[in-house]
C-alpha cells in the first residue's frame, strides 16, 4: 500500500515540465494549510483568555489601582519593588514551597508504589483501580471541611485521640509546620489516586517479556521494579512531576478553606501566594499590586517549569539519541516525509 | 489556573455601559424582575413571596450568600467588574467605608422618597446609611445594641446569682464598667479553673465599638497609634487574658458549637443578631434551652452597637425605582417585625421596635428571655461611630492576629500592641 498524498509523485513524466493546474495548487495549499486550521480554535480561545489577560495584568500592575476606585496614577514598576520588599510575599512563598514539598514528595512515592502494586495480578482489578480514584471524585470543597474538623485543635479527631495517648495536643492551625502538614495532607488525599492511575497506565506500557526473562535471569521483584519498571516510564513520571509543580505553585483551596474567615491563617501561618493575592485584592483593595503579585508568580512558575524542562531533557533522552544528533548534522540520516 | 485568574481579572475590567433605565412600574403587562442579594440569616424568604403576592408583574431572583466576608467580596467583585450586582445589594456595617468610598455608584434613594419615610429608623441608622455629600445610599434593615449573654448553671457552679436581673446588677446595672466585667472573670476563675469568654477579638470589638471614634477619627484619619484611650481598653483585655479568662476559641467557629455545651466558657457579648447565631451553634451541636443560656439586660461600658446592614441599589440596576420601592418596603416597620420573628435579629425603626417589646415573645433557647424588652434597652443612648474606609481590614487582618497572640499566650501586652501597630503601618498606612 502506498500513502496517498496528493502530491504529484516525484518523477513522474506529467509534471515535471508544465506548470502545475490550480486544482495541483489547491490541492499542495490544502495539504499545507489545513493542519493551522485544525489547531488554530484552539490557539484563537487561549489568546483570548490566557494571553491578552496576562498581558492586561502586566498593564494594570504598573499602575496605582484601587479594587473600587478604579485605575489610578502610572507607578511603573513600583509595585514590583514593594512586593518584593514585602514580607508577607517572601512569607507566601516559602509557605507555597514547604506545603508544595510536603506534598508533592509522598504524594508521588505514594503514588508510584500503588501503581507497581495495582500493576501486578490482583483479584478484582477494576475496583481496586476505580476505588484509588474516589477521593479526586469528590469535591475539594467537602474534602476541606472534613480534615478541617478532624484537625480541629480544640475538638478535632486526631488531637482527641492524642490527647487519651496522654500526649499534647498539636496546634494544627496556629502553627506554621502543623498547619502545613495538615493542608498537604488534604492535597495528598486528592491527588495520590489520580497519579496513580497515570502512572499505571504507563506501567501497562511496558513489555511484559522483558519482566520475564529478568525474572528467568533471577532478578526479584524490588530489582524488576527499580531496575524495569521505573527506567520505562521516566517520560510519564516527568510530566506527572510538571503537572503537580504547576498544580503545588497555585495552591488555593485548601488552605483557603482550611480556615474560611481568614486568608491563610490569623497570622498568615499558612497562607500561599495565591491566597495572599487574594487578600491583597479583595481585603486591602490595592488590584495594582495585586497583579503584580500574579505576575511574579506567572514568573516563578516559568522558572520552575524551564528547570524542570532542562532536567527532563537529561533523564528523558534515550541512550542513542546522541548518536542519532551526530548522524542528522553530518547529513546521514533521511528526514521522514510529512514532517 | 493563573490564566483563568488573570483571565478572571481581566474580564472584570470590561467596562460596561450604564443600563438604560426603561423605568416604568411594574404591572402584570409590563412585568419586571429583581434580583436580591442577602448574606447570613436575613430571614426574608416568606416577605419575598409577600412582595410577590401583592405587586403583580414582579418577581424576585434571590440570592443569599453565607457570610458577610464572602458576600463583601462578591459585592467588591461585582462593583470592580462595573455589573453583575443585582438590584438590590445587602451591605454590612463593617465594610458600608469602604462602599461609601464609591458612594456615586448607588442610587440616591433621596430620589426614590427617602426623605418621606426618613423619620422611620433611628436617627443614627439614618445617618450611616447617607454618605457626605447628603446622598441616601442604603435603607437600614436590622441593628446590633449589645446584651450580655451568660450561661446559668456555670453561673451557679461558681456561686454567682443566675437570675437575668440580678446577674444585670452583678455587673453593675447601667454603671456596668469592663474592670467589673474582667474582676468577676477573675472570681469565675479562682472558683471554677475555666475560661470567663471565648476569645478576646469579640470582646475587642466590643470595647472599640462604644468608644465615640473608633479606628477612625470622625473626619476619617486613623485614629490608632498614641490613642491612650484605646490602648488603656487593650491592656485591660490582655491582663485580662493572661489571668487565663480567655477559652482561645476559634472565632464564629467555637468547634462547630460545642464549646456552647461543654462548659467552655461562661459569658459571651451579644449584639442582636448574635442570638441567631448561638441558636444555630447549639443546634449543630445537639444543645437546646437546657444548655442553660439565657441574656441579661447589661452590658459593661455602657451602650454599645455591633454590626446590622443596609439595603443599596447599584447604580448598575436597570430598574432603579422598583428596585428601591422593595427596598423601602423590605425595611418599612411592618416587614422589620416579621424579619426579626425570622432570623432574630433587632429592627433599626422605631415603630418595629416598639412592636417587638409589645409582643414580647419570649425567646425560648434563652431562658424565655424577653428578647424585645432587653435588646429596646440596650439600643437606648447607641451612638454611631464613623467606620472609615479600611475598618474591617483593621478588625480582621490588624487586631485579630495581635489578640490571638495574647490567647495563645505567646507574648506580651506591649508585643501585640506594637504588632498591632505594626500590622496596621503595613497594611493600611503603607498598602
Amino acid at each position: 500500500m502506498t500513502t496517498t498524498l496528493n502530491r504529484p509523485a516525484a518523477g513522474a513524466p506529467a509534471a515535471s515540465k508544465t506548470a502545475p493546474t490550480f486544482r495541483q495548487r489547491l490541492n499542495v495549499f490544502d495539504v499545507k494549510a489545513s493542519p493551522y486550521l485544525y489547531i488554530a480554535p484552539f490557539f484563537l480561545l487561549f489568546g483570548l483568555v490566557g494571553l491578552f489577560p496576562l498581558g492586561y495584568t502586566f498593564v494594570v500592575s504598573l499602575f496605582d489601582w484601587h479594587l473600587l476606585k478604579g485605575q489610578g496614577e502610572f507607578v511603573g514598576l513600583r509595585n514590583f519593588v514593594e512586593v518584593l520588599q514585602d514580607r508577607f510575599f517572601w512569607n507566601s512563598l516559602f509557605n507555597t514551597v514547604s506545603i508544595f514539598l510536603l506534598s508533592t514528595i509522598p504524594q508521588l512515592v505514594v503514588a508510584t508504589g500503588i501503581a507497581a502494586v495495582l500493576d501486578q495480578n490482583l483479584r478484582a482489578k477494576t475496583f481496586w483501580r476505580m476505588s484509588i480514584l474516589l477521593p479526586y471524585i469528590v469535591t475539594p470543597v467537602a474534602v476541606a471541611m472534613i480534615f478541617a474538623n478532624m484537625f480541629g485543635e480544640q475538638y478535632g479527631l486526631i488531637n482527641n485521640i492524642l490527647a487519651s495517648m496522654g500526649i499534647d495536643r498539636i496546634m494544627w492551625m496556629n502553627e506554621t509546620l502543623p498547619s502545613h502538614i495538615a493542608i498537604a495532607t488534604m492535597v495528598n488525599w486528592r491527588w495520590t489516586g489520580y497519579n496513580a492511575l497515570i502512572l499505571l497506565a504507563a506501567m501497562q506500557a511496558v513489555p511484559r517479556d522483558i519482566y520475564e526473562s529478568a525474572a528467568i535471569d533471577g532478578a526479584g521483584p524490588f530489582r524488576r521494579f527499580f531496575s524495569i519498571t521505573l527506567p520505562s516510564i521516566r517520560p510519564t513520571m516527568i510530566f506527572v512531576v510538571i503537572t503537580a509543580t504547576i498544580g503545588g505553585l497555585q495552591i488555593f483551596t485548601e488552605p483557603k478553606l482550611y480556615d474560611p474567615r481568614s486568608a491563610g491563617g490569623t497570622a498568615r501561618q499558612f497562607q500561599t501566594t495565591v491566597l495572599y493575592l487574594w487578600e491583597m485584592a479583595f481585603q486591602r483593595q490595592n488590584f495594582g499590586k495585586a497583579a503584580t503579585i500574579a505576575w511574579l508568580l506567572f514568573l516563578i512558575i516559568v522558572l520552575f517549569g524551564i528547570v524542570n524542562w532542562l532536567i527532563s531533557r537529561r533523564i528523558a533522552t534515550t541512550g542513542d539519541a546522541p548518536a542519532n544528533r551526530r548522524l542528522r548534522r553530518a547529513g546521514l540520516t533521511t528526514t521522514r516525509s510529512g514532517k | 489556573m493563573i490564566t483563568a485568574l488573570t483571565g478572571t481579572m481581566t474580564l472584570a475590567f470590561v467596562a460596561t455601559g450604564c443600563g438604560s433605565s426603561s423605568d416604568e412600574p411594574a404591572s402584570a403587562e409590563n412585568p419586571v424582575e429583581l434580583t436580591v442579594t442577602t448574606f447570613g440569616n436575613f430571614g426574608y424568604d416568606d416577605l419575598y413571596a409577600e412582595y410577590e403576592e401583592a405587586n403583580p408583574g414582579v418577581t424576585i431572583e434571590a440570592n443569599n450568600i453565607d457570610g458577610s466576608a464572602n458576600a463583601r467580596t462578591d459585592a467588591f467583585t461585582k462593583l470592580a467588574a462595573g455589573s453583575g450586582l443585582s438590584d438590590v445589594v445587602a451591605v454590612e456595617e463593617g465594610w458600608l467605608g469602604s462602599i461609601m468610598e464609591v458612594s456615586d455608584q448607588f442610587v440616591d434613594l433621596n430620589e426614590h422618597g427617602a426623605q418621606d419615610i426618613k423619620d422611620n429608623w433611628v436617627d443614627w441608622k439614618f445617618e450611616q446609611g447617607t454618605d457626605p455629600d447628603g446622598r441616601v445610599i442604603g435603607y437600614g434593615t436590622d441593628i446590633g445594641p449589645q446584651a450580655l449573654c451568660f450561661n446559668q448553671d456555670l453561673f451557679e457552679e461558681a456561686g454567682f446569682p443566675t437570675d437575668r436581673e440580678e446577674v444585670a446588677e452583678l455587673f453593675g446595672g447601667d454603671d456596668a464598667t469592663w474592670e467589673t466585667y474582667f474582676d468577676l472573670g477573675r472570681e469565675y476563675n479562682e472558683a471554677t479553673g475555666k475560661a470567663w469568654y471565648d476569645q478576646s477579638a469579640f470582646v475587642w470589638n466590643s470595647m472599640v465599638n462604644q468608644m465615640e471614634e473608633g479606628y477612625y477619627t470622625a473626619d476619617g484619619a486613623l485614629n490608632v497609634e498614641g490613642n491612650e484611650a484605646m490602648r488603656a481598653k487593650f491592656d485591660l483585655l490582655a491582663a485580662g487574658t493572661a489571668d487565663g479568662l480567655s477559652a482561645n476559641q476559634k472565632q464564629f467557629d467555637w468547634g462547630k458549637g460545642k464549646a456552647f455545651v461543654d462548659g467552655s466558657f461562661a459569658v459571651h457579648v451579644c449584639p442582636a443578631w448574635m442570638l441567631g447565631t448561638i441558636q444555630e451553634q447549639l443546634e449543630s451541636a445537639g444543645g437546646g434551652p437546657e444548655t442553660g443560656w439565657d441574656v441579661a439586660d447589661v452590658f459593661p461600658g455602657g451602650a454599645s452597637n455591633w454590626g446590622g446592614a443596609f439595603l443599596s441599589v447599584p447604580e448598575s440596576s436597570e430598574q432603579p425605582a422598583e428596585a428601591a420601592k422593595l427596598a423601602a418596603w423590605l425595611t418599612a416597620p411592618e416587614q422589620q417585625v416579621k424579619q426579626s420573628a425570622a432570623a432574630n435579629n433587632f429592627p433599626s425603626t422605631l415603630e418595629a421596635q416598639q412592636q417587638i417589646v409589645e409582643d414580647a415573645v419570649p425567646n425560648e433557647l434563652f431562658n424565655d428571655a424577653p428578647y424585645g424588652a432587653i435588646f429596646a434597652s440596650r439600643a437606648e443612648g447607641v451612638v454611631a461611630q464613623f467606620k472609615g474606609p479600611k475598618d474591617s481590614v483593621i478588625q480582621e487582618n490588624v487586631f485579630a492576629p495581635a489578640l490571638k497572640i495574647l490567647d495563645t499566650g505567646s507574648g506580651t501586652a506591649d508585643e501585640a500592641w506594637n504588632e498591632a501597630v505594626k500590622l496596621l503601618n503595613e497594611l493600611v498606612v503603607n498598602n
